[in-house]
C-alpha cells in the first residue's frame, strides 16, 4: 500500500494555480502527440521549485509601475517588473510579470498579495517559470490580452467590452 | 477496501463538488474516478480524516456527539491500515497547525480508547515521538502544542501524566535564569508550563493535582514575577513625559500568566472557557454493530472500563536546545483589554492569556492560507466553552444593555486583537506584515459588519495615542491602514480628525494623516484619494501631486545654469557622446568656480541627474534603463567629491517632490548600483536635509533611513550566514570571515551616525536649534520628541543586529569536520534567527 501523503490540514496558497497545472498537461500531451520520441519535459513542480517570478493578472490598464512596486515591494524586494504590453500599440493591457530575488519571497506574494485589491481590482497572482522576451506583449488577436478580445461584461478598468464585441457592436451600429 | 481518495491531500470540503466550485488541488488527480463514484458514500478513511480536520467547525452539531461518532467510526474501521494511519497522522497534524482543535482532537481519542484501545495507544506512541523531537530540536511552539494535547488526554494514563514534565522544565528555567538575566529561553519554559496547567486541569480528574499545582505556581512566581532585562526595548508604548498616563500597559506575558493562573486557583480552577468535549458517560447513539466487529478481541458487545496507559516517556535534556529563535521578552499587547466595556477578557483573566495564545499560534502556523484563518478567527466562539463571547456581530453599543452574568465578550475583538498584537510585535512578528494586512482583509470580507466596527475603533485607539507610540510601531500602523484602506474603496470616517488637519506638520497626529494619505496615493492615485477625503483635508493633496511627471526645472530661465540644464538634457536623450556632455558641464563647473561655489561639481551633478530623472520620468523602468546607461559618470561622481555623491540624492528628492515613493524608490536602487553608499543617505537624510530637526516627522526620510539600513543590516547577516555555510570550504569560510569585522563595522558606523544625530535633536542640540527656539517651545518640544522616537527605534535596532551578528554571539570558526557533511540546521537556525 502506498504510504499516506499528508502536508498539511488546510489547502496551501502558495501552489501553482489550475490555469498553470492545466496548461503544463496540455503541453505535455500535445509534446508527446507531435513528437513522441521528445524527450519528457520537467515536471512542473521542479521547474517551480524554485521560481521567483509571478505573474500578475487582472490589473487595470492605467495602473502603473509605481502602483505595483508598492504593493508588490511588500513581500521582498523586486529584482524586476515588467509591464505586459499590447502587442501593436505598446501600452499597458493589464498584466505584469514580478520578479524577486529569492523563490521565499515570490511565495509569499502568493500567499499575502494574490487576491487582494490593487488600484480596486483583485488582482491574481501566479507562480511563473520565468519572463523571457516575447512574453511582455499580449497574445490576442487585436493585440491585447485574450481574454480581452470577447468579454461582454464592460470593464471601464481594461478598454471597456472586449474588442470583438466592441467590433460587432460598431458593425451593427452601420447596418 | 479502496479509498480513491488517499492521494489527494487535506483540506477538501464537500465530496461532489461541481466543476465550478472545485479546488484547486482536485485538478492534478483522479478525476477518471470521481466521475464513476460520484454520490457513493466515501470511505471510513475519507470520512475520518475530513471529519477530524472538521472538528468543532459546525455550530449545529454538538462537540461531543461528532467526537464521539469520530472515535465509533474509526474504532470500527481499525483493521483498515489506511484508516489506522490517517487517525493518527491527521490528529497529530492538527494538534501542530491548529491549536484550537486540540481539546476536540483529544476527546476523539479519549472516546475512541473506550471502544478500542490500540488507537490511542498508537496516538501516544506518535505524540511521545514528536514531543520528544520538538524538545530536542528546541522547536518550542510545537513543543508546546504537543504537550497541551498531552494534558487534554489526561483521563487516559495511569500516572501523574505531564506534571513530572512541567517539574523538569521548571528546573532547566531556573538554571537559564540563574545563568543570564538576559535568558529568553527560560522565561519561554516558564511561559510553556504556565500555559499547560489549565489544560492539564481542565482534563484530569485527579483531585491530587490542584495541590501539586500550587507548589509548581510557587516556584515559577519568582521567575515570572521579575522584571526582564530587556523588557523596556520592546514596550509599544514606552513612558514619554512624567504626567502623562500610559496608552497601554503592556505586562509581560508569563508575569499575566502567573497572576492569572493565582486568581483561577482562589476561584477553585473553574477554568470556564476551555472546552470539555469528552464525557466519559457519553455513548454514541449510532453505536451499531457489523459484521467487521467480530474481528476486534475486545468487541463482545459489552461495554467496558476504558483501558489506562502507561504516560510515555519524553526526557527534557540538560541543558535544553535553545531553538532557533531569538527570544526577546513577550508582551501582552490589547487594544480593548481592561477598558470600561469588558468586550474582551480582562488581563486578570486567565481567559486572555488562553484565547490570545492559541489564537496567535493559528495565525502564524497557517499563514499559507489566510482564507481559512480568517474563516476560523470568525468561527471562534465554536472552539471554545458555549456562551463564552456573545453572539457574533453584537454591537458594542449593545453590550451595555446586556443583563449582568451575560457574558460580554465580542469574538471580533478578540481576534482583531490578536492579529494587532502580531502587527505591533517588537522586533519583528513571524511572518511579514503583509500577511496581517491581508488577513484583516479576508476577516473583513468574511463579516464586515463585524468586523469593520472593530476595527474602526482599533483606529481610533491607536490615533488618540500615536505621540506615545514607539515610531516604528506609529509607522506599522500607517502602512496597514493605508494598505487596508486602498481594499476597501478608501472609505474612512475622515471628518473624525478634521480638527487635526489644522495641527503642525510636526504633530505627531498630523503626521499621521500626511503620512497615510500619501501611502494610499502610491497605492492609488492623487486625485481618487483627494475625492475620498472632506474639504478641509484637500490642500494635503495639491493640485501638483496630479502630475505624473514633474517639471524640468531648468526649464525655467530662473534657475541657476539653465540653458546648461537644457543643454545636458537634449544631450542625453539623442543619447550623444560622453564628450559633448562632459563639454556642457565644464562650463557649469567653469561657472561655479568662478561664482565661488566650493565644489563645482556639486551644480553640475544636479544638472546631470535632473535630467536622467526626467527622461525617466515616464516610469520606473525608463528611470533605471537611464540610470544604467549612465552609472559609469554616476559612480564617478561619487569617488570624486562625497558632497556632489550627496547631490545626486538631493536630486531626486527634490525632482519627485510632489511623489515621495518614488523618490525612495529610485535612492533604493541608486544604492543597489552603489552610485550611492548608505552612509550617503544616511548624512544627506540626517544632516543636509535634518532641517533642525524637522526631518524626523517625515515619513519619507524615515522610509529611506529604514531600507537603507535594512540592506545593511541584511547584507551582513548574510556574510555571517555564508561564514556559517558548513557546505563552503574552510577556507571559503575563512575568506568570508576575515571580511566579516569590516561588514558589521560598517553597519556600527551607520548606527552611529543615525544615533549622533537624532540624539543631538533629543537633547534640543542640533546645531541653530538653541537660538532659533527661544520663543517657540511648542515647536521645540514635538521636534525633542521626534528625536528621543528615533532614537529609541534605532538604539533597538542596533542592539538586536549586535544580537545576531555581534562578536559575542558569533564565536570562533568552526573547523571543516573530519567527515564532509551537509550542516543544513545551522542554516536553518541563521533563517529566523531573529524572530520571536
Amino acid at each position: 500500500m502506498a504510504p499516506f501523503r499528508f502536508q498539511n490540514t488546510v489547502d496551501r496558497l502558495d501552489k501553482p494555480s489550475s490555469y498553470t497545472v492545466g496548461k503544463h498537461k496540455k503541453r505535455k500531451r500535445n509534446a508527446n502527440e507531435e513528437e513522441p520520441n521528445r524527450q519528457p519535459s520537467p515536471e512542473l513542480e521542479d521547474k517551480l521549485a524554485n521560481a521567483t517570478t509571478l505573474y500578475v493578472g487582472n490589473l487595470s490598464f492605467y495602473t502603473t509601475e509605481e502602483q505595483i512596486h508598492s504593493l508588490f515591494s511588500t513581500c521582498g524586494e523586486i529584482k524586476r517588473l515588467v509591464m505586459g504590453l499590447d502587442r501593436f500599440s505598446k501600452t499597458p493591457c493589464g498584466f505584469c510579470f514580478v520578479e524577486y530575488y529569492t523563490h521565499e519571497d515570490a511565495l509569499d506574494c502568493l500567499k499575502y498579495v494574490g487576491g487582494t485589491k490593487l488600484d480596486e481590482r483583485i488582482i491574481r497572482a501566479d507562480l511563473d517559470e520565468g519572463f523571457s522576451e516575447g512574453r511582455q506583449y499580449g497574445r490576442g488577436r487585436s493585440g491585447g490580452q485574450v481574454r480581452d478580445e470577447y468579454r461582454e461584461e464592460y470593464d471601464p478598468g481594461r478598454g471597456g467590452f472586449g474588442r470583438m464585441v466592441q467590433e460587432e457592436r460598431m458593425y451593427d451600429d452601420y447596418q | 477496501m479502496g479509498d480513491t481518495d488517499r492521494y489527494r491531500g487535506g483540506g477538501h470540503r464537500g465530496y461532489n463538488n461541481n466543476k465550478r466550485k472545485r479546488f484547486r488541488e482536485d485538478d492534478d488527480y483522479d478525476q477518471g474516478f470521481r466521475n464513476q463514484r460520484q454520490r457513493q458514500e466515501p470511505p471510513p478513511g475519507t470520512r475520518i480524516r475530513r471529519g477530524l480536520i472538521e472538528i468543532a467547525e459546525d455550530h449545529g452539531r454538538l462537540p461531543h456527539e461528532v467526537a464521539a461518532n469520530l472515535a465509533k467510526l474509526t474504532a470500527d474501521n481499525y483493521e483498515d491500515e489506511y484508516v489506522k494511519e490517517v487517525f493518527s497522522t491527521v490528529a497529530l497534524k492538527l494538534v501542530g497547525e491548529q491549536p484550537y482543535k486540540i481539546p476536540f482532537v483529544a476527546a476523539v481519542v479519549l472516546y475512541a480508547n473506550a471502544e478500542k484501545a490500540e488507537v490511542a495507544q498508537n496516538v501516544i506512541e506518535r505524540a511521545q515521538k514528536q514531543t520528544q523531537e520538538a524538545l530536542e530540536g528546541g522547536h518550542w511552539r510545537q513543543f508546546k502544542l504537543l504537550l497541551r494535547f498531552l494534558a487534554c488526554l489526561s483521563p487516559l494514563f495511569e500516572q501523574d501524566g505531564v506534571m513530572p514534565i512541567l517539574d523538569e522544565l521548571f528546573n532547566r528555567a531556573a538554571d537559564l535564569q540563574t545563568a543570564s538575566s538576559e535568558d529568553a529561553v527560560g522565561i519561554e519554559l516558564v511561559k510553556i508550563i504556565l500555559l499547560t496547567i489549565p489544560y492539564l486541569l481542565a482534563s484530569s480528574n485527579d483531585d491530587s493535582l490542584p495541590q501539586k499545582v500550587a507548589e509548581l505556581l510557587e516556584k515559577t512566581e519568582i521567575i515570572a514575577s521579575t522584571t526582564h532585562a530587556l523588557e523596556a526595548l520592546v514596550d509599544p508604548y514606552p513612558v514619554s513625559g512624567d504626567q502623562e498616563e500610559k496608552a497601554m500597559t503592556c505586562a509581560s506575558v508569563i508575569s499575566l500568566l502567573q497572576s492569572q493562573l493565582t486568581e483561577e486557583a482562589n476561584n477553585g480552577w473553574q477554568l470556564a472557557c476551555i472546552p470539555r468535549p469528552y464525557d466519559p458517560t457519553f455513548k454514541p447513539a449510532a453505536a451499531k454493530k457489523d459484521e467487521e466487529s467480530e474481528l476486534n478481541g475486545d468487541s463482545n458487545g459489552e461495554v467496558q472500563e476504558p483501558s489506562k496507559h502507561a504516560f510515555p516517556s519524553i526526557n527534557v535534556p540538560s541543558p535544553v536546545n535553545p531553538g532557533t529563535r531569538t527570544l526577546l521578552p513577550e508582551v501582552y499587547f490589547s487594544l480593548f483589554a481592561d477598558q470600561e466595556i469588558e468586550s474582551v477578557p480582562p488581563t486578570s483573566n486567565i481567559a486572555a492569556s488562553l484565547m490570545r495564545d492559541a489564537t496567535v499560534d493559528t495565525i502564524n502556523l497557517l499563514d499559507f492560507n489566510r482564507n481559512v484563518v480568517a474563516k476560523y478567527l470568525t468561527e471562534i466562539d465554536c472552539f471554545w466553552t458555549k456562551d463564552t463571547f456573545v453572539k457574533r456581530s453584537t454591537a458594542f453599543d449593545k453590550l451595555k444593555d446586556l443583563p449582568a452574568g451575560r457574558p460580554t465578550w465580542k469574538s471580533e475583538d478578540v481576534t482583531v486583537d490578536a492579529i494587532f498584537s502580531q502587527i505591533f510585535q517588537l522586533p519583528t512578528p513571524e511572518h511579514r506584515l503583509v500577511y496581517y494586512h491581508s488577513l484583516i482583509t479576508e476577516a473583513c470580507k468574511i463579516s464586515p459588519g463585524a468586523v469593520a466596527p472593530t476595527l474602526g475603533r482599533a483606529i481610533r485607539f491607536l490615533f488618540r495615542n500615536i505621540d506615545q507610540m514607539d515610531m516604528e510601531l506609529s509607522y506599522r500602523f500607517m502602512d496597514w491602514f493605508a494598505h487596508h484602506l486602498s481594499n476597501f474603496e478608501f472609505r474612512w470616517k475622515w471628518t473624525e480628525w478634521q480638527n487635526d488637519v489644522q495641527l503642525p506638520d510636526l504633530d505627531p497626529k498630523k503626521a499621521f494623516i500626511n503620512g497615510a494619505l500619501d501611502k494610499e496615493i502610491r497605492l492609488s492615485f492623487a486625485k481618487r484619494i483627494r475625492e475620498t477625503l472632506p474639504q478641509v483635508y484637500h490642500p494635503l493633496i495639491p493640485v501638483s501631486k496630479e502630475k505624473d511627471m514633474p517639471d524640468f526645472k531648468f526649464s525655467n530661465d530662473n534657475t541657476p545654469y539653465a540653458k546648461e540644464g537644457r543643454e545636458v538634457l537634449a544631450l542625453l536623450k539623442k543619447k550623444a557622446p560622453e564628450e559633448e556632455v562632459q563639454k556642457v558641464l565644464d562650463s557649469v563647473h567653469e561657472q561655479a568656480a568662478a561664482l565661488g561655489v566650493a565644489d563645482p561639481l556639486v551644480p553640475s551633478t544636479d544638472i546631470y541627474m535632473t535630467s536622467i530623472l526626467s527622461i525617466g520620468s515616464k516610469s520606473l523602468s525608463h528611470v533605471l534603463s537611464t540610470i544604467d546607461r549612465c552609472k559609469d559618470r554616476l559612480l564617478n561622481i561619487g569617488q570624486q567629491s562625497e558632497q556632489a555623491r550627496r547631490q545626486i540624492i538631493a536630486s531626486v528628492v527634490d525632482f519627485w517632490a510632489d511623489h515621495p515613493g518614488t523618490a525612495v524608490n529610485i535612492v533604493d536602487k541608486l544604492l543597489n548600483y552603489s552610485i550611492i553608499t548608505p552612509m550617503a543617505v544616511i548624512q544627506w537624510a540626517l544632516q543636509d536635509r535634518i532641517n533642525r530637526g524637522r526631518a524626523l516627522a517625515s515619513s519619507q526620510i524615515y522610509e529611506m533611513v529604514s531600507i537603507t539600513m535594512f540592506k545593511v543590516t541584511n547584507r551582513v547577516r548574510q556574510v555571517l550566514r555564508e561564514r556559517n555555510n558548513m557546505k563552503l570550504s574552510y577556507e571559503q569560510r575563512k575568506q568570508i570571515d576575515d571580511a566579516l569585522p569590516r561588514e558589521r563595522q560598517g553597519m556600527r558606523d551607520l548606527f552611529n551616525a543615525i544615533e549622533d544625530a537624532v540624539s543631538a535633536v533629543a537633547n534640543g542640540a542640533q546645531d541653530e536649534m538653541i537660538e532659533r527656539f527661544d520663543g517657540e517651545e511648542p515647536e521645540q518640544k514635538l521636534i525633542t520628541a521626534w528625536g528621543s522616537r528615533w532614537a529609541r527605534v534605532w538604539r533597538r535596532k542596533a542592539a538586536v543586529e549586535e544580537a545576531i551578528v555581534g562578536e559575542a554571539v558569533v564565536g570562533p570558526l568552526e573547523e571543516d569536520p573530519p567527515v564532509v557533511e551537509a550542516a543544513e540546521p545551522e542554516q536553518e537556525a541563521m533563517e529566523d534567527f531573529d524572530q520571536v
